[in-house]
């Protein structure tokens, strides 16, 4: 479903990835653990195609094709979702509004129907249950007066309800307690899928007790140094990133 | 509660002002008045060159068609220019070598205001530069700053020793058709500090200046010029007082700053002019023009002031933001008291990209007084990625005081973002009554509460002058609570 | 008396002599009076502290309106958004054509016992008419100077006085239509007696280039409620120049809240005064422009009595080369204890040669007080389009929905669940012709 091959990518002048190598098959779960700094985020923000973050070198093909060549929006709509470490508050936007505009210009630019109002509200609520979303939340704009905790949920909902085919969460479990934690673990495992492929940011190896990854890659000053199964963030847990070249962070 | 009322009525007994007195010593003036040859007396005595006096008299000339600025909102009878004295200087008969041949009074009158002379006595890190009326008297530790290159001496030795420096930066950044006092400042300048630090150099030390109006019916207008050339770094200090008289004296200075690439200049005011007394007789009017100008890319000028003194204050030190990512900061403290009017506040005008400015203002207003804030933010077209942060408070202690606050925001340029808040409010009886059931003096626990208020622009100052800053906030307050 | 367009106003003056409403009154005299004050003052300009953002001067001498002409014919009320938007709202209307009352599209038969409504000229030999016309505020005089030009040249306008007690059934609602180009000068007088309500819709449809004069004189007695609504959407050629004085009593309440998406030049004044304790005002508005349109907000609330609250927010977006102007001042009077004084202004800047200009004052006198303003200008923030982008929004709804929300702050602020929909739908369709 990806692959990244030798990607450099730039921000504001400096680079931060130097060579970055990544084949993620659908029904995968890759974990990326690294210190600060080491680019995971950079790395996030590529793939969503963020403004500002330029890739110098290197290809990436996403189903076949080169994000590289598409907008935000229209990578969005070809199922790259990112779940923001610090998702943005957009006063006077609420968040029911905001997923409504959402699904329907992915549908559109798919060539889907569009849901009327009826169908759509049924959806959210069936979706926004499991993850204990209220209809309050759903009234208040986007994010505003949201806890930490809310926010993440929030963010699941948004990649439940879009169906990516790419889930890429970055460390999705910052400010989090551990009850938090699972409820947004359990969400996340609910959208794993043979047809969906995820990558895991994180610094921590908490988050891969409750979203168990199938591969582990520890990224450091922007290379992938080591990969290797779940157990290797068990063993990072212990050892730290020092043996990876990294200042422990 | 009672407390707040009681201070409202207390307070027609402000504090004895301590720098009150007056030194009885031989001085010699200017003739009573201001024409052109009043210019000319004032620059033979400085024996300027041809060039200086020219400038000097093209700014009188200027200044005879001008008008005063009456936008600012403060109220004075007119002012009879004729009717001042635009120098004069203790009698001094030969050229000084050391301060040993400073004359004892004029030393025995800064140990009076607190700022030892002697180098041996002096704050450590700290040079001083002296200016008693129209002349400096003395500045310390030249010879230690000279080591790195250091220039820090009078204006009018600046001329005669470093003529090319003056000649290129002198009006550069305040023009002498600036206003209506700055060219009057121009025209009759006589003293005031040169400061030059060359490319790359941090400052070793503080430089201070302290200025002091003794003789009657005199105007003091100095003229301050710094330069900071690339790269280097200096934090300056100025400090006014005034003997208590009955008629108003004018002060009337202009301070100019020039930042080139990457160098920083902050430059911090502890202004107690004598303010007038509880009727508002007497007391200094300070029209004061205050300009720094960020030169050079990622230049830095920060403004620091704790204006408690002076009749009438009419003053807004600004930067003009010319280089790219050169940053300007104004950080002010205005205390008011009696019938004390102050207008003041900044300018900052981003000229360049990715400039950036912040403005924090606090105005206490106590006894009859009017405190205004009075500030621009410009964004020119071309300044892209502008930020700016500006935040106004005001106190108002006592119903008899008012509290004004008129910013101008003015952007042409739409990735800037300018934030501005203002807030006003009172010292809450809730507050007072817990600090004096904690066993804090009332005025103690107004000026604890005050210096609270105050502290982001406290934090500013350099740490030698914060306590003495602190102590001026309680002292200015002091008859405003019960 | 300097330029053109003033000695153009005072010609009109001098043409219209007895024409107009009041001849032989106490009005007359007040008449030229204010021409004189105005010849000799001359339109304002930049260099007055209250117009420093605003050229009248200039602007009239360009676009040089003469006196518009009475309307010959049928009138068809021209068919522009906000005319569609207001038309579905049940209300008595009054329609005025070139500035004068048009009788056959008006509609004021059925008004409630106690409701008196009436056209200018034939409530000016009362008393409270002639308060209302010969009150100042005097607290911004450069500002105010300019409703001694409608003074002299009023030719018509509504007179609503509402008795003791009585409440309005339905909204009110004033439309205003240029058939031809040219000056006219409106005058509205609006007297709330103790106890009552109503609610003024007031739209301004434009059609021909026209200069509006509007002034609209307000009282409103010891717990009257004004709610006041007006949609400002002239064409380009246009100025439109208003002036909206109000004297609060004792718990009276008026909130006003202006949309303004049209005309080249547009100028909208305020002047609040509290004159009785407990008292509440909310003056508010939104405005989305582009092209080179201006436009230009004065205010100032005079807290003149305890205990009284004010509330003023102006939003905005600016696009293309259009000129924002907030100039808001919260005055607290010596004695005026326990204030509540807000004033916002916040500005989006869509195009690198729009501007914004503000200059939000606060004047306080008394220390009791709570008193607040803040002021923000910036561009949409690029990290929430990525975000919505991110989500697969595409970058001009992405866009859309911003701005919207932006406005939607401010127009929450306006009386009324259905005009605020109206306004919704109307700032909507305004950003969809920048998409177009």
């Amino acid at each position: 479903m990806l692959e990244i091959r030798n990607l450099h990518a730039k921000v504001d002048g400096k680079e931060i990835l130097k060579g970055i190598d990544l084949d993620i098959r659908a029904g995968e779960v890759h974990a990326i653990m690294g210190p600060n700094g080491s680019g995971k985020s950079t790395l996030s923000y590529v793939l969503a195609g963020r403004e500002g973050y330029e890739v110098t070198e290197g290809t990436i093909r996403f189903k076949g094709r080169d994000p590289m060549e598409m907008g935000v929006d229209e990578r969005a709509a070809a199922g790259v979702f990112l779940a923001f470490q610090y998702p943005l508050e957009i006063p006077g936007v609420t968040t029911m509004t905001f997923l409504k505009t959402a699904l329907n210009a992915q549908r559109k630019a798919r060539g889907e129907e569009e849901l009327d109002a009826v169908r759509f509200l049924k959806l959210v609520r069936e979706k926004a249950k499991p993850l204990n979303v209220t209809d309050d939340m759903l009234k208040r704009a986007l994010n505003v007066g949201y806890s930490g905790g809310e926010k993440k949920r929030a963010e699941v909902l948004q990649m439940s309800l879009l169906e990516p085919a790419l889930c890429v969460l970055d460390e999705t479990d910052s400010g989090l307690d551990i009850d938090a934690l699972k409820t947004v673990a359990e969400g996340v495992n609910a959208l794993r899928s043979p047809e969906r492929a995820m990558i895991v940011i994180t610094h921590y190896q908490r988050l891969l007790d409750y979203i168990v990854p199938d591969v582990v890659h520890v990224l450091s000053k922007g290379r992938i140094v080591k990969t290797g199964g779940k157990e290797l963030a068990l063993e990072l847990e212990k050892s730290g990133y020092a043996a990876y070249g990294a200042d422990a962070a | 509660m009672a407390a707040v009322r009681e201070t409202v009525e207390t307070v027609g007994e402000v504090e004895k002002y301590k720098y009150g007195f007056f030194t009885d010593i031989e001085s010699e003036k200017a003739p009573l008045g201001l024409t052109e040859d009043t210019v000319r007396f004032i620059s033979a005595k400085k024996n300027e060159p041809d060039w200086l006096l020219e400038w000097r008299l093209a700014a009188f000339r200027r200044w005879l068609t001008m008008t005063e600025p009456t936008w600012a909102k403060v109220s004075y009878p007119p002012i009879d220019f004729q009717d001042a004295y635009y120098y004069a200087a203790p009698k001094q008969k030969v050229k000084l070598d050391s301060l040993d041949q400073v004359d004892p009074k004029l030393l025995e009158t800064y140990e009076k205001l607190g700022i030892p002379l002697t180098e041996q006595k002096m704050l450590a890190g700290v040079a001083v530069d002296a200016v008693f009326d129209s002349v400096s008297v003395v500045t310390t530790f030249k010879e230690k700053l000279a080591e790195v290159g250091v220039i820090f001496c009078p204006m009018s030795e600046a001329v005669q020793k470093h003529p090319e420096l003056v000649k290129k930066y002198l009006g550069s950044v305040v023009p002498t058709s600036d206003n209506f006092y700055a060219t009057l400042n121009s025209a009759v300048f006589s003293e005031g500090s040169f400061v030059y630090i060359p490319e790359g150099v941090r400052c070793p030390m503080e430089l201070s200046t302290y200025f002091r109006i003794n003789e009657k019916q005199t105007g003091q207008f100095e003229r301050t010029l710094i330069i900071a050339e690339k790269g280097s770094y200096v934090s300056y200090l100025e400090g006014c007082t005034a003997p208590q008289r009955d008629e108003n004296q004018l002060h009337a200075a202009v301070v100019e700053l020039v930042a080139l690439d990457d160098a920083e200049i902050k430059y911090s005011t502890v202004q107690n002019w004598y303010p007038g007394d509880e009727e508002g007789k007497g007391g200094v009017y300070n029209f004061v023009t205050k300009r720094g100008d960020c030169r050079g890319a990622n230049s830095k000028i920060s403004w620091t002031q704790v204006e408690t003194g002076s009749a009438i204050t009419w003053k807004y030190p600004s930067c003009i933001l010319r280089g790219d990512n050169s940053r300007g900061e104004f950080y002010s403290i205005a205390i008011s008291n009696g019938r004390q009017q102050v207008d003041s506040g900044t300018k900052m005008i981003h000229l360049g990209r990715n400039t950036t400015s912040r403005i924090i203002s606090k105005g206490i207003s106590a006894g009859k007084s009017s405190n205004t804030y009075r500030g621009l933010v410009s964004v020119h077209r071309k300044a892209e990625n502008v930020r700016n942060f500006t935040q106004c408070d005001s106190l108002l202690i006592g119903d008899k005081c008012s509290a004004h606050t008129v910013p101008y925001i003015e952007t042409k340029n739409p990735s800037a973002i300018l934030e501005h808040e203002a807030t006003t409010s009172k010292i809450s009886d809730d507050q007072l009554f817990y600090c004096m059931q904690r066993g804090i003096g009332e005025e103690e626990a107004v000026a604890l509460i005050v210096n609270g208020f105050c502290r982001d622009v406290l934090q500013q100052l350099p740490m030698e002058f914060a306590v003495e800053a602190q102590k001026l906030v309680g002292i200015s307050l002091e008859g405003s609570v019960g | 008396m300097n330029d053109k367009a003033t000695a153009s106003f005072v010609t009109a003056f001098e043409t219209a002599g007895n024409a107009l409403p009041g001849a032989g009154s106490w009005l007359a005299r007040r008449r030229a009076d204010a021409i004189k004050a105005f010849a000799q003052a001359g339109l304002p300009h930049r260099r007055l502290e209250d117009w420093k953002y605003t050229d009248l001067r200039q602007a009239l001498d360009k676009a040089a309106f003469a006196p518009a002409p009475e309307h010959k014919g049928a009138v068809i009320l021209p068919e522009t958004r906000g005319a569609v938007a207001f038309a579905g709202i049940d209300a008595h209307k009054l329609v005025f054509v070139n500035g004068r009352f048009h009788e056959g599209l008006s509609d004021m038969a059925r008004l409630p016992k106690g409701v008196e409504l009436h056209r200018l000229a034939d409530v000016l030999s009362e008393q409270w008419a002639k308060a209302l016309i010969e009150r100042r505020m005097d607290e911004a005089r450069q500002a105010e100077n300019i409703v001694e030009l409608n003074t002299a040249l009023m030719a018509d306008g509504m007179a609503l006085r509402i008795r003791k007690g009585v409440r309005l059934d339905k909204p009110l609602h004033l439309v205003f239509v240029a058939a031809d180009a040219g000056a006219s000068h409106t005058r509205n007088l609006v007297l709330l007696e103790e106890g009552t309500e109503a609610s003024i819709l007031e739209s301004h449809l434009g059609g021909k280039a026209a200069l509006a004069d509007i002034v609209t004189d307000i009282e409103l007695d010891a717990d009257a409620t004004l709610l006041h609504a007006k949609l400002q959407d002239e064409t380009a050629d246009s100025v439109h120049l208003s002036t909206l004085r109000a004297t609060l009593a004792g718990k009276a309440r008026l909130g006003s809240f202006t949309l303004t998406l049209g005309c080249g030049l547009s100028r909208a004044q305020n002047f609040i005064r509290f004159a009785g304790e407990g008292a509440h005002a909310s003056v508010d508005g939104a405005y989305a422009l582009r092209a080179k349109q201006h436009f230009d907000t004065f205010s100032v609330v005079d807290h003149a009595v305890p205990g009284c609250t004010s509330h003023t927010m102006f939003k905005g977006v600016l696009d293309g080369e259009a000129e924002g102007v907030f100039q808001g001042k919260v005055i607290v009077r010596p004695d005026a204890q326990k204030t509540d004084g807000r004033q916002m202004t916040q500005a989006l800047l869509l195009s690198r040669d729009a501007s914004m200009n503000a200059k939000p004052e606060l004047e306080i006198y008394a220390d009791d007080v709570q008193c607040a303003h803040g002021s923000t200008v910036g561009e949409l923030s690029k990290d929430a389009i990525f975000y919505l982008r991110s989500r697969g929004i595409p970058d001009a709804e992405a866009r859309r929905l911003l701005v919207l929300a932006f406005l939607d702050e401010a127009i929450e602020l306006a009386p009324h669940e259905k005009v605020r929909e109206i306004f919704r739908d109307l700032v909507s369709g305004w950003f969809g012709e920048a998409a177009s």
